[in-house]
């Protein structure tokens, strides 16, 4: 079979269809009568919030979940998959959000692994001709003997979709595929799939913000909301906030109110602060900036550029190499973690399952974890337990933590209302500073809004705050000042009102030029 | 998985009672025993003669109860030794060679008064010495993995097992042949404590029982009330997250391997200075590193739950006293009471599953 064999499908025959797919879950229908159809030659979105039933839907298009009610026709046939294998025989394409290629591996390896042509002798020239055909198409430009590892994210994703495209996928399910890119990657993503249109190629991409990406590719988009579709349209009628209202069910506001705040004394201070990451390297490289009352500092960058190592040796939880960091005047470069949240500093980490809670605690015993060390609520060592779960549930109240109670364990809340459990934690303490590293990552628009807008709360109320984003609109939105970070370093230091969307983006991705130009 | 129509279907429990967790272990012991009963027959004995003789040896005989008893209070600190470390998601394989030194540095104490040759030393003072002595040298044996773990991040596993085996050898080196705790009689065993460091029992049984018995409170509430306890806890359930909140590792992994050495040091105590015809470290000390072992079992069982542990020491130790009674009145081939204390682990083990799991019938749809 040539893999890029084109008969047979015309340009706006229906490829995929689902129709009436129904999915339950005990206490809930992920998936209500759902109707989608994809046609050769289209970018056909699917939008939703978490928890609307993208994850369901899409796992049910890739045979992974069987589905209890509905058909699924591919290319006009009525069919039953199994498990992925069919699928994939179908033609069916999955990039998922989470890269699964062998990182010593080189990408022509990672593009052969598991292919059903290759047999026991791998014919590596033939198989990298042919590869570097679809690149040639495609306008990829990737050396496929690179090993994995040394590719960015975008260059990762790029192997992903070559590895399903070589497979032979004429239906490509991307889940997510703009996030963790950085904005030059995310547009060379973007015109790629559409290339890839050109040769009748269906793709669906499933997304849960990044509203603006739908908008610029896709020619139709389905909205999903608690499990059903609740709205189908062609791109060119919608507009963002219409998408928005579909998703959420209500107006949301997307110039978030910027209140204008006197700048105060310095919070923190860092000076030519040095981190080693885990592997040993120098993660952050000699970084120098402060942080005042009153101020949204914004980190903007891909993950992987030295954020965390920052934010974790600013949290007490690594070791700083060289360099200092101080709160409000007294150095703090050696004290542990406990005693920085002692003396006011949130932390408020990227990862909210495996750091910020604790799954197998109930709801109190999660809000507990910012508390216990209070001699107001466990005096002389013994917690006070009426005292810690009249506060959770006073906290779940106030940030409106969807939940029946508070002894619900913390692995049973979605991402949304995990991280307002989160929030509702690290800021009840009213912190002197709030480093927020990736607050909304993975959130729902209605999340999203409600994390940002906490924040800005809390800066208006005088507290200094740290924004660790890759997303570049969210930092715009909330900065008063930017930090583009690439490679361990500041690249700058820009004023957020009037920093330009392109020349952040650039400083993001290394490339300073453009700034120079300037 | 489809059987003759139906479908069935594990599904994952959001929750489940303490009245649940009890019923369904009480079921695995009854499943184990019925399993058992098959080697009695295969060995050409009754089942029901052969429990009978079991439990009526274990908790009715006037011989077989003071040994049951004994035997629970020693797994149920040996229990709590494992326990501690386990809520911190630390394993301490190391019960044994902890209550070796516990042992060998209460003797230590005596032997330095002088109790090897002289039977006059001041009890009052050398009793509690000894039981202090034993709590030390358990707690000091549980500091060396506890600090490599806390400090360098050395697998605590393999540290305490290494180390069990360096206690049994020092042991065997201070009792036997020409070491200093050597009995009058030569006979590879330590010397007995003369009667005045020999403490009488209370309604039949030792005293330590309310060192048992007050752990369990004790252990039961720092668990559940204490800030300490909460610390151990989020530690054992998530590393990452509570060193986010705080926790520190170092400390953490140092206080629950010394205090569970503590512990298992009371343990060595317990059954070789406070059990009548013991009162030395015997020859055979080998087979009590052993039984502490069933501590480990009884720990994961109770799912670290000190009151939960409680039954189950009895049980394990019961079965322990009982099925090696039978084994010589019912001239049974050796082994069986192994036997049988290997499948009630199994099964306790495998019903485990049914904590976390349900199962659900459903008709299949016609097709």
């Amino acid at each position: 079979m040539d893999v890029l064999s084109t008969n047979e499908i015309k340009h706006g025959d229906v490829v995929l269809e689902a129709r009436g797919i129904t999915k339950r879950y005990p206490g809930l229908v992920a998936n209500d009568h759902v109707d989608f159809e994809v046609r050769a030659g289209e970018i056909h979105a699917i939008l939703g919030e978490n928890g609307a039933g993208k994850t369901t839907l899409m796992s049910i298009l890739f045979g992974l979940v069987r589905p209890d009610e509905g058909e699924i026709y591919v290319f006009g046939k009525k069919v039953n998959f199994k498990s992925p294998l069919d699928a994939i025989k179908l033609g069916i394409g999955m990039v998922h959000q989470t890269r699964k290629l062998v990182a010593a591996h080189t990408v022509l390896e990672n593009i052969l692994l598991g292919h059903p042509k290759t047999g026991v002798i791998l014919d590596f020239k033939k198989a990298a001709e042919e590869v570097a055909r679809l690149c040639d198409r495609y306008e990829y430009k990737l050396n496929l003997n690179d090993k994995v590892w040394h590719l960015s994210e975008g260059e990762k994703q790029m192997v992903e979709i070559l590895k399903a495209l070589y497979r032979g996928a004429r239906i490509l399910i991307l889940d997510e595929p703009t996030s963790s890119l950085a904005p030059p990657e995310t547009k060379k993503l973007l015109e790629t799939i559409q290339i890839m249109t050109r040769d009748e190629l269906a793709i669906v991409p499933f997304i849960t913000h990044k509203l603006p990406v739908v908008l610029s590719v896709s020619q139709r988009v389905t909205v999903l909301r608690r499990g059903k579709v609740v709205a189908r349209l062609n791109t060119r009628e919608a507009t963002e906030q219409m998408l928005a209202r579909e998703m959420v069910g209500r107006e949301v506001m997307f110039n978030l109110e910027r209140a204008q705040v006197e700048r105060g004394k310095a919070v923190l201070e860092v000076q030519n602060l040095s981190v080693y990451d885990e592997k040993g390297m120098k993660a952050v490289k000699d970084v120098s900036f402060s942080v005042h009352e009153g101020e949204i500092f914004g980190i903007a960058g891909v993950s992987g550029n030295g954020q965390q190592p920052l934010a974790e040796a600013l949290a007490g939880l690594r070791k700083a190499a060289e360099g200092r960091v101080l709160l409000d005047g007294s150095e703090i470069t050696r004290l542990s973690s406990m005693e920085r949240w002692k003396r006011g500093i949130g932390y408020i980490p990227s990862e909210q399952r495996a750091v910020g809670s604790i799954g197998d605690f109930s709801l109190v015993e999660n809000i507990l974890m910012s508390y216990y060390y209070d001699d107001e609520f466990c005096r002389r060592g013994v917690i006070d337990a009426k005292k810690i779960r009249a506060r959770a549930e006073e906290l779940v109240a106030e940030y409106g933590v969807a939940t029946p109670s508070v002894d619900v364990l913390a692995k049973n809340l979605s991402g949304g209302n995990l991280q307002k459990l989160i929030l509702a934690r690290v800021l009840s303490r009213q912190p002197r500073l709030i480093i927020a590293n990736l607050p909304t990552q993975g959130l729902d628009v209605g999340a999203t809004e409600f994390v940002q807008n906490k924040l800005l709360e809390a800066k208006k109320a005088g507290a200094a705050v740290l924004l660790i984003s890759e997303d570049l609109d969210e930092v715009l939105a909330l900065s008063d000042r930017i930090a583009p970070m690439y490679e361990g370093r500041f690249m700058d230091i820009l004023p957020g009102g009037e920093a330009e969307r392109e020349i952040v983006g650039a400083l993001m991705a290394g490339i300073r030029q453009k700034a120079a130009e300037q | 998985m489809n059987i003759a129509g139906y479908k069935i279907k594990l599904e994952k429990k959001t929750s489940f009672s303490g009245l649940e967790a009890a019923a369904l272990s009480v079921l695995a012991v009854v499943v184990a025993l019925f399993l058992v009963g098959f080697i009695f027959l295969q060995a050409g004995v009754d089942p029901a003669k052969g429990y009978a003789e079991i439990f009526s040896y274990a908790f009715i005989n006037s011989f077989g109860v003071p040994l049951t008893i004994n035997r629970a209070i020693f797994l149920l600190l040996c229990t709590f030794a494992f326990i501690l470390p386990m809520r911190a998601g630390l394993w301490n394989i190391g019960m044994a060679g902890q209550l070796y030194a516990g042992a060998l540095a209460a003797f230590g104490v005596a032997y330095a008064f002088g109790a090897r040759t002289n039977p006059d030393v001041p009890a009052g003072i050398v009793l509690p010495l000894m039981i202090l002595a034993a709590m030390a040298g358990g707690g000091l044996m549980g500091l060396i993995p506890g600090f490599l773990k806390g400090k360098f991040n050395t697998n605590e596993i393999v540290v305490t097992m290494m180390l069990n085996f360096i206690a049994f050898w020092v042991t065997a080196h201070m009792i036997k042949e020409g070491g200093p705790f050597m009995g009058s009689g030569g006979e590879g065993e330590g010397f007995k404590l003369p009667p005045v460091l020999q403490p009488g029992l209370f309604l039949g049984m030792p005293f330590t029982i309310w060192f048992a018995l007050g752990l369990t409170a004790l252990l039961q509430f720092v668990f559940t009330k204490t800030r300490i306890g909460y610390e151990i806890r989020s530690f054992g359930a998530s590393p990452a997250a509570a060193r986010y909140a705080g926790v520190d590792p170092f400390k953490i992994s140092v206080l629950v391997f010394v205090a569970g050495g503590v512990i298992a040091g009371l343990a060595g105590y317990h059954y070789f200075a406070t059990v009548p015809g013991l009162f030395k470290i015997p020859k055979n000390y080998g087979d009590f590193g052993d039984l502490a072992f069933y501590g480990i079992i009884c720990g994961l069982i109770s799912q670290g739950n000190p009151l939960a542990a409680i039954p189950l020491a009895v049980l394990f130790g019961g079965l322990t006293s009982g099925g090696r009674f039978v084994q010589g009145k019912l001239q049974l081939g050796f082994g069986i009471d192994y036997a049988m204390l290997g499948v009630l682990m199994i099964i306790l083990v495998a019903f485990q599953f049914f904590f976390r799991y349900r199962v659900v019938f459903k008709k299949e749809k016609e097709a």
